[in-house]
């Protein structure tokens, strides 16, 4: 079997295991439906502006939490010890993890696009670039959950943590606000986001126009993230895991 | 075969340290291919640490370890895919079912879909477990819990398995049904290092121990040959066909330090055996008295264990 093929595995496992309960399912999803249906309710003309950008919220919560929540349960429960005593790679492990957490955030703001698609109206004027940008955005934030988590013991450690990062990047990445109505000087600030790239390219799919102009830029700091993201965690991972 | 390919874990001069507290210091011993090593120590000797060390799963600091004959640090894919590990705790997913988990383990050994089915069935049948093979590992009771945590840990057919404490916290039956199951595993051929409490249960399965306190291996030998070096207490049972009076036992005997009887038969406490038994022989023909009874037992491993560590004790509080 391929280390492809072993990271398959354990992704299988996770979803079997954590991803497809139900109630992780709900959790996934009512949040966001709940807030677009306030937006909704209160501008039914503007609702449509903060889709791209709750959509990108919910990949940003959700697979950052659950990718965190899994591993440091695992770390306690001794089962990552099961995988770190397999004849794997940390890369395997990592891959695994992190496919598991991003497939969850993709199916989940699959239904929930479905969802507002059907109800709201909500259009899809490039479908491959909303795909693309929901998964680049899940397996950003799923990498950055797996690194957070082997950075603390504890459940409420790793979500204060991520919080840290979460809460200011909802402020300067266009989430609830276009880009170029923000001050200035959050421009700047908001190119370095990556939860800002993840929304335009989202916005992109749905609407087939972005504040940055196009799909190539938001793709291309999307990929760089990925890419960063994947170093870290599977460094975190090799550094925290197997104790010195 | 020759000695070098017959050794499958070699342990030189291995030293482990956590910020202060030096937890392995020069640590030494091989294991050859086919023993059971009793890896004996009390609490914070150091026992789990060599194991996660064996394993890959801690860094050392010092000294080299090689198991089937790679250093695990260099290679630890290739190490890992030659040993089954069974920590202190039994960590398989309570979610999943009994053959799920071994199914999903021979997933990451890389076996086969059709050689891990029939490996999973093997060792549920192997491990008594049949019937609860598609119940949740959570649901078990501690002791099947345990006794398909090592299951899971042969699921690949490994060459070393590392035992930490397999029978802790189990009840009697239990660990009696365990204790078989390892002789089982031994032998189908694996080599096996041992790290328990149960002194008894070490006598009971172990080709050789090793001793280890505070992060040094102090005594390492055949269980015979660590009770003789290091067990002082050795008793004899003793019946002679009339009657000896104590006096007379203990002059005739001066190998002999104390003597009890009880229903017409001594129990001698010798300082040595072989003189012991030669002075009562000795005694018995100028009495003109036949032995009808004689039996010995030397020290038990737990008599050794206990002198070796007051002997570290004393050794401590002179240095």
């Amino acid at each position: 079997m391929s280390a492809l093929q072993r990271a398959l595995s354990i992704s299988r496992k996770d979803v079997e295991s954590y991803y497809a309960k139900p109630p992780l399912i709900t959790w996934g999803l009512l949040f966001p439906v709940v807030l677009l249906l306030a937006v909704y309710l209160k501008d039914q003309q503007g609702y449509l502006a903060v889709c791209p950008g709750i959509l990108a919220m919910t990949l940003l919560f959700g697979n950052t939490s659950m990718a965190a929540i899994v591993v440091t349960f695992e770390k306690r429960t001794g089962t990552l010890d099961r995988l770190l005593l397999a004849p794997l790679s940390m890369r395997t492990i990592v891959l695994g993890k992190a496919l598991s957490a991003a497939a969850y955030g993709v199916c989940t703001a699959l239904v929930l696009a479905v969802i507002l698609g059907a109800a709201l109206g909500m259009p899809l004027a490039r479908p491959w670039a909303f795909v693309l940008g929901l998964a680049l955005g899940a397996g950003i934030f799923s990498l950055f959950g797996l690194a957070a988590a082997v950075l603390v013991r504890e459940v409420f450690e790793a979500m204060t943590l991520l919080n840290f990062f979460r809460f200011p990047l909802l402020f300067v990445s266009g989430v609830f606000m276009p880009l170029d109505t923000m001050p200035g000087w959050i421009y700047p600030v908001a190119l370095a986001s990556p939860l800002t790239h993840v929304v335009e390219l989202l916005r992109w799919g749905l609407f087939g126009q972005s504040a940055l102009g196009g799909p190539w830029i938001p793709f291309a700091a999307c990929a760089a993230y990925l890419v960063a993201a994947w170093l870290l965690a599977v460094r975190l991972f090799q550094r925290r895991l197997i104790q010195t | 075969m020759s000695e070098l390919n017959s050794i499958q874990v070699q342990v030189a001069g291995l030293s482990k340290r956590y910020g202060r507290v030096l937890a392995l210091d020069g640590v030494s011993f091989s294991l050859g291919r086919g023993e059971i090593l009793g890896y004996l120590g009390p609490n914070g000797a150091g026992k789990t640490t060599t194991i996660n060390v064996l394993c890959g799963l801690l860094a050392r600091d010092a000294g080299t370890v090689q198991v089937c004959g790679v250093d695990v640090a260099a290679d630890p894919v290739f190490v890992k895919s030659r040993i089954g590990v069974v920590n202190d705790t039994s960590n398989l997913y309570p979610e999943l079912s009994c053959r799920r988990n071994l199914e999903y383990l021979g997933e990451l050994y890389g076996l086969a879909r059709a050689t891990r089915r029939q490996r999973a069935e093997e060792l549920l049948g192997m491990f008594d477990l049949e019937t609860r093979a598609g119940d949740r590992f959570g649901t078990l009771s501690r002791g099947l819990q345990r006794r398909l945590t090592i299951a899971a840990a042969l699921i690949h057919r490994p060459e070393v398995v590392f035992l930490d404490e397999p029978t802790v916290g189990l009840d009697v039956p239990s660990a009696k049904s365990l204790r078989e199951l390892i002789r089982q595993i031994h032998a189908q051929g694996a080599t096996v290092l041992l790290t328990t409490h149960n002194l008894a249960e070490a006598e009971a399965l172990c080709t050789r121990v090793a001793i280890l306190v505070r992060g040094r291996i102090l005594a390492e030998g055949s269980v015979n040959d660590i009770r003789s070096r290091f067990g002082k207490v050795q008793s004899l049972s003793v019946a002679f066909s009339g009657p000896v009076s104590e006096e007379t036992l203990l002059a005739s005997c001066p190998a002999v330090r104390a003597a009890a009887i009880s229903d017409g038969a001594w129990t001698l406490d010798a300082a040595n055996l072989h003189a012991a038994l030669s002075q009562l022989v000795a005694l018995a023909d100028r009495l003109e008295l036949t032995v009808i009874e004689l039996s010995t037992s030397g020290a038990s491993l737990e008599d050794a264990f206990l002198s070796i560590l007051q002997q570290q004790d004393h050794a401590g509080a002179k240095g």
